[in-house]
């Protein structure tokens, strides 16, 4: 007999509205913080020690929060919420301020991408007006780098990820018919695509140590692709879903496990490797939006955190032993 | 006989005396000799006239006239005192013996036999059955059998004496035990002396067929007459179990071998044929072998033919399915037998789709003449099967129809695979039968017999070939064993590198596919989405909540029932739901428990009406029953559901250890005499819910059978729901033992049953049995010999002949089950008087 799933570590109640986004911040300096998103544009900074927020930010004027990301090095948040802005957020000393915005254009769903380069300056990409479109700039300025467009008709952009490697940066987008598609931004040209999926990519995440990323999508299949060394896409492996939707998919730091956000209320924990269901985490009683691994230095502190349309948040401790 | 046959000898003797003179000096010496042994005692003279006596033996006419006299008066000499000390070696042992067991055989055997027939217990008794035990072992038996195979040996004998030299050959065993009872030597025992006759047989066939190659007759006519006594009396698996593993083998190279045993197959007389042929062919594997045996036998042989294409095929069933495939492919071997085939097999297909063969024989009959079928039609070639294409065709028909028409699952899938196997033998293009059934052991044997047929042998008799064969495969199975467990091991470490075995999955029994609907959480609710509702989702989570809901809202439900069971009894598996039946019928008896008067009413009222499917109908008999086995469990224990009361005291016994009443009753008892006979249990009585209402399950039903209508044809065709209606009406009927209703309920479920007792259908009599039975069970004695009266004899003989004509096995046995109980009500009925006055 198998052992039981195991319950939440904590949850995390009081976030007013559907959490739609979470973050962690958990790399030493300070208390261990977890930034999470809602539906109606407050930004909650949890801090993982009390359990309670340590402050909320209203933003993007009561517009929904779809994505949230802390700068490296300096105390630094970035928000992008449905009301077609970025937001820079300046949060050192209990500061709470917009230092900077920018008006993207865009509509959709599809959360951005942001890329700090060795070299020190930071890359964000974001959707643009043009539902298909990708566009690249450099932080410091909003200076443009590319857009990037598929030649094909692939529908809207639903997702991306950006990250560095030798070449240059790479940018894996999903689209709404099902493709992924592997960018070189510096060429500014596809390195390969693969029709993953029939209906749209919900989400994407790639392990860029292992060259291998996995997709959801709103049907009931989760694929998940390796990139090889010429830079193709290829298809890796793949597992049934007992009940369709993914909203989120994050691989843990360590290329251990795999977990998902379904629209089944269930997150769901595969092992990375080969997509072997593990466990089948129910506690929310809607749909699953987002769901986080924490940047913890020490493996065994690594949490899961998932929130859901039912305004809560759970945070998870689970294959946290080494 | 041998009395007559000693005093015919001395007849001759005393003619031979007179008429040859030169002959009289050997008489006479030789009847000195005899007295000099029954009266001398010295060992010398004794020893002197036995060895004068053996010289004899090379004289013909001492041996044909004298000896039997000889050694009679030898073994009458059993008193004197030299018999008893005999011993092997001694002076007088040593010419005894060979003058004992160099004579002629047959003659030495009689005499052997009858004087162990006719002596009393003594010491010679036991020195008579030491010197034929004697005789067995050293061969005499196999000099006997080849004295008369000889060609102008001794065939000059009586055919009397003749008859009586097989009939104590082949009696042996039962002769010397009738005399010597439990002290019978292991020797004679049949488990012994058959296969040792056999052996001798089989010694005195080799010498036959050495004889033969040297140019010398034979007549193997006394060797047949022996082996056909023998069987006849029913000894015929030890002689053949001895036998048949040499002849198969011996003619598998030597065709001569191959003729003597046809000869002798010939010779066998014919009233011993059938027993000689079943014998041999039950030991025999392959139809090979039987050819190599048995030759053209069976087409020359009136009575071969007969027994082998008739007898063994359709009116005896009890022999293994080795047995049919030996013997049809004997048939099927040879050209000219190959018309016999073809004969079986229009005589089978008549037998298989005779519609009142099916009614009266039993299945097992059935089963063995379905597989002489299937065997038949594999063995014929394409040409042949053209040829009678009409009759298999008429056959296939007529026997599948008449089959899918039975009420007995294993006839109605005998037909199908029959069916399926003939059509597609058959090939008639595009129409090929094809039925769904669930294959078990028995269908998989009918339709393996289909495909794998080889007429060659599959003898286990041949160790030596088979041992060599089994060693050669061994190491290469070996091989190739750990081959594949390396090459699996090999790739399990490639997996490893790249599995997630490291993490052990967490139980995910949980993780099931979402249900958009939510379950209705009213009765009215409920019923409301069973009515109208096209979600298929609903439904079914309307049908699996139906029963709880039913259960625990026993007030809501009581103001729907009558309507809630309507809809149920009229609900179609629409959605292909999983376990719909199961479902709906769980909460039909939910609702029959829950409000038991007017539902039970409403169901059986609508078991007669107009419009129903028999499946409908049968729903209603099985929810009926089923509610009633749940209202019949006592009160006191609600929860377990139903459980035998008796079992359920006993725990309540056992459970309350200080309980005062008990404690009280055990002081009663233990002062108390009791007058009774032996000690009578107490089982508390409990209240059930059933007894109350039991009436009310089972008059409806009974009303109004024999109303015929359009759709509904209790007594005709609708043979099928009559057998469910008599086993439901037994099971409410056994249910409400002890109830006061009990007697007028079995009146009159007697008075139905008696109606129908004689139904052509076996599920109906078997309904029948299972009705009377419960009656006799439930029904207080004293009322049911009353009720009985006048019928009650003849209710017995209708028993008496159930149990013993029938032809289904379960019919029997419930008509047996039905004597014993009405005799013991009987028994009680009639001793509770005497125990009173």
């Amino acid at each position: 007999m198998a052992r039981p799933p195991p319950n939440p570590l904590y949850i995390l109640r009081g976030s007013g509205d559907v959490v739609n986004t979470l973050h962690f911040c958990c790399d030493g300096q300070g208390p261990s913080l977890l930034y999470s998103g809602s539906g109606k544009g407050a930004i909650h900074v949890w801090n993982l020690t009390t359990r309670r927020p340590e402050c909320v930010l209203e933003s993007h004027s009561g517009n929904s929060v779809i994505w949230l990301q802390a700068l490296k090095e300096s105390s630094t948040l970035i928000s992008q919420g449905r009301d077609m802005r970025m937001c820079v957020w300046d949060l050192s000393e209990g500061r709470g301020a917009v230092t900077d915005s920018l008006l993207t254009g865009s509509v959709g769903f599809c959360q951005c991408s942001l890329l700090e380069t060795r070299s020190g300056s930071t890359l964000l990409a974001h959707p643009t007006e043009n539902m298909e479109e990708v566009s690249v700039v450099e932080m410091k300025s909003w200076t443009q780098v590319c857009t990037l467009k598929p030649h094909l008709k692939l529908g809207m952009l639903m997702c991306m990820k950006m990250w560095q490697a030798e070449s240059g940066p790479v940018l894996c987008a999903g689209y709404e018919d099902g493709s992924v598609i592997l960018w070189d931004v510096s060429h500014r040209r596809p390195f390969s695509c693969l029709k993953a999926h029939t209906e749209p990519v919900m989400c994407l995440d790639v392990d860029v140590c292992r060259q291998k990323g996995v997709s959801g999508s709103s049907d009931n299949i989760l694929h998940s692709w390796t990139i090889n060394d010429q830079r193709n896409l290829q298809m890796h492996s793949s597992v049934q879903l007992t009940n369709p939707g993914v909203s989120s998919a994050r691989v843990r730091a360590d290329g251990k496990i795999l977990a998902t956000a379904g629209w089944d209320n269930n997150i769901r924990v595969f092992g990375w490797k080969k997509l072997k269901a593990l466990a089948v985490l129910q506690h929310h009683t809607d749909m699953v939006n987002s769901v986080a691994f924490s940047d913890h230095q020490d493996p065994p502190q690594r949490l899961l955190a998932a929130g859901s349309k039912d305004q809560r948040i759970t945070v998870w401790s689970i294959y946290s032993e080494s | 006989m041998l009395e007559l046959f000693a005093i015919q000898s001395t007849v001759t003797l005393d003619a031979n005396m007179e008429s040859a003179g030169s002959k009289v000096p050997m008489r006479l010496q030789a009847g000195s000799c005899l007295r000099t042994l029954s009266t001398s005692r010295d060992p010398r003279e004794i020893a002197n006239s036995l060895s004068t006596l053996t010289s004899f033996l090379e004289n013909a006419e001492f041996t044909r006239l004298h000896y039997t006299h000889a050694l009679q008066v030898l073994v009458s000499a059993r008193s004197c005192q030299w018999f008893r000390s005999l011993s092997d070696d001694d002076e007088v042992g040593r010419p005894w013996h060979e003058f004992v067991f160099t004579g002629p055989p047959d003659q030495t055997l009689l005499v052997l036999l009858d004087t162990i027939s006719s002596t009393e217990e003594c010491a010679g008794l036991d020195r008579c059955v030491s010197v034929l035990e004697k005789f067995l072992s050293v061969g005499r038996l196999e000099a006997l059998l080849w004295s008369r195979c000889v060609v102008g040996g001794v065939c000059s004998d009586s055919s009397q004496l003749t008859e009586t030299v097989i009939g104590h050959l082949a009696a042996l065993p039962s002769i010397t035990s009738n005399r010597l009872h439990t002290k019978t030597p292991d020797a004679f025992l049949p488990q012994q002396y058959y296969p040792l006759l056999a052996t001798n047989i089989l010694c005195t066939l080799e010498k036959t067929c050495q004889a033969l190659r040297g140019g010398q007759d034979c007549s193997l006519g006394f060797v047949a007459q022996v082996l056909g006594k023998v069987c006849i009396q029913g000894h015929s698996s030890f002689i053949f179990a001895a036998l048949v593993p040499r002849l198969s083998s011996l003619t598998r190279t030597d065709p001569l071998w191959q003729r003597v045993m046809q000869k002798l197959l010939e010779k066998i007389p014919e009233r011993c044929m059938e027993s000689v042929i079943t014998g041999l062919i039950l030991n025999l594997r392959g139809a090979a072998v039987v050819s190599r045996l048995m030759g053209n036998l069976v087409v020359t042989n009136k009575k071969a033919q007969f027994v082998l294409t008739h007898k063994l095929v359709l009116q005896q069933y009890q022999h293994p399915t080795q047995l049919l495939k030996s013997l049809l492919g004997y048939l099927a071997l040879n050209a000219e037998r190959r018309p016999l085939l073809k004969q079986v097999l229009r005589s089978v297909c008549q037998v298989w789709c005779n519609s009142s063969a099916i009614k009266h024989t039993c299945v097992e009959q059935q089963l063995y003449v379905s597989k002489a079928l299937m065997l038949c039609v594999a063995l014929l070639n394409h040409s042949e099967i053209e040829e009678l294409r009409e009759e298999m065709l008429q056959c296939m028909l007529g026997g599948v129809q008449c089959r899918l028409d039975s009420n007995i699952e294993r006839i109605r899938r005998m037909g199908m695979v029959v069916g399926e196997c003939l059509s597609q033998r058959l090939d008639v293009p595009g129409s090929q039968l094809k039925f769904k059934y669930e294959p078990d052991e028995e269908i998989r044997e009918l339709k393996s017999l289909m495909e794998s047929l080889s007429t060659k042998d599959s003898e286990e008799f041949e160790p030596e070939h088979q041992s060599d064969e089994s060693r050669r495969l061994q190491p290469e199975s070996e091989t190739s064993l750990t081959q594949s467990v390396t090459s699996q091991s090999g790739r399990d470490s490639d997996s490893e590198l790249d599995s997630d075995d490291d993490l052990t999955p967490y139980d995910m029994s949980a993780d099931q596919e979402k249900k958009k609907s939510v379950p209705p959480r009213y009765v009215r609710d409920c019923l409301e989405a069973l009515m109208s509702s096209n979600d298929a989702e609903r439904v079914e989570l309307s049908l699996h909540a139906a029963e709880s809901l039913l259960r625990r809202k026993g007030k809501a439900t009581q103001e729907v029932s009558v309507q809630f069971s309507k809809v149920l009894l009229h609900l179609d598996d629409r959605y292909n739901t999983e376990g719909f039946q199961v479902l709906r019928q769980n909460a039909m008896v939910a609702l029959t428990v829950t409000d038991t008067k007017p539902v039970v009413e409403y169901l059986t009222t609508e078991f007669y009406s107009l419009n129903y499917s028999l499946r409908q109908r049968l729903d209603i008999l099985e929810v009926l029953a089923l509610s009633a086995q749940e209202l019949s469990a006592p009160i006191t224990n609600k929860h377990t559901g139903t459980q035998p009361i008796a079992a359920v005291a006993a725990q309540d016994q056992s459970d309350d250890i200080t309980h005062w009443r008990q404690i009280v009753e055990k002081r009663i008892q233990s002062k108390t005499r009791c007058i009774s006979k032996g000690a009578t249990q107490m089982v508390q009585a409990v209240p059930n819910r059933y007894a109350p209402v039991a009436g009310s399950f089972i008059f409806p039903l009974l009303r109004n059978y024999d109303r015929s209508q359009v759709t509904f044809d209790l007594l005709g065709t609708d043979h099928l729901v009559l057998g469910r209606l008599l086993h439901t009406l037994g099971l409410l009927m056994h249910l409400a033992i002890n109830a006061p209703v009990a007697s007028q309920m079995g009146r009159a479920l007697l008075d139905f049953v008696w109606s129908v007792r004689f139904h052509t259908d076996q599920m109906v009599r078997r309904g029948v049995m299972f009705a009377v039975c419960a009656v006799f069970l439930s029904m207080p004695s004293d009322n049911l010999l009353t009720d009985l009266g006048d019928d009650l004899m003849e209710t017995r003989t209708w028993l008496a002949d159930v149990a013993e004509n029938d032809c289904d096995t379960d019919c029997r046995s419930l008509a047996v089950q039905g004597l014993i109980l009405l005799d013991k009500n009987l028994k009680t009925q009639l001793q509770l008087p005497d125990v009173e006055t």
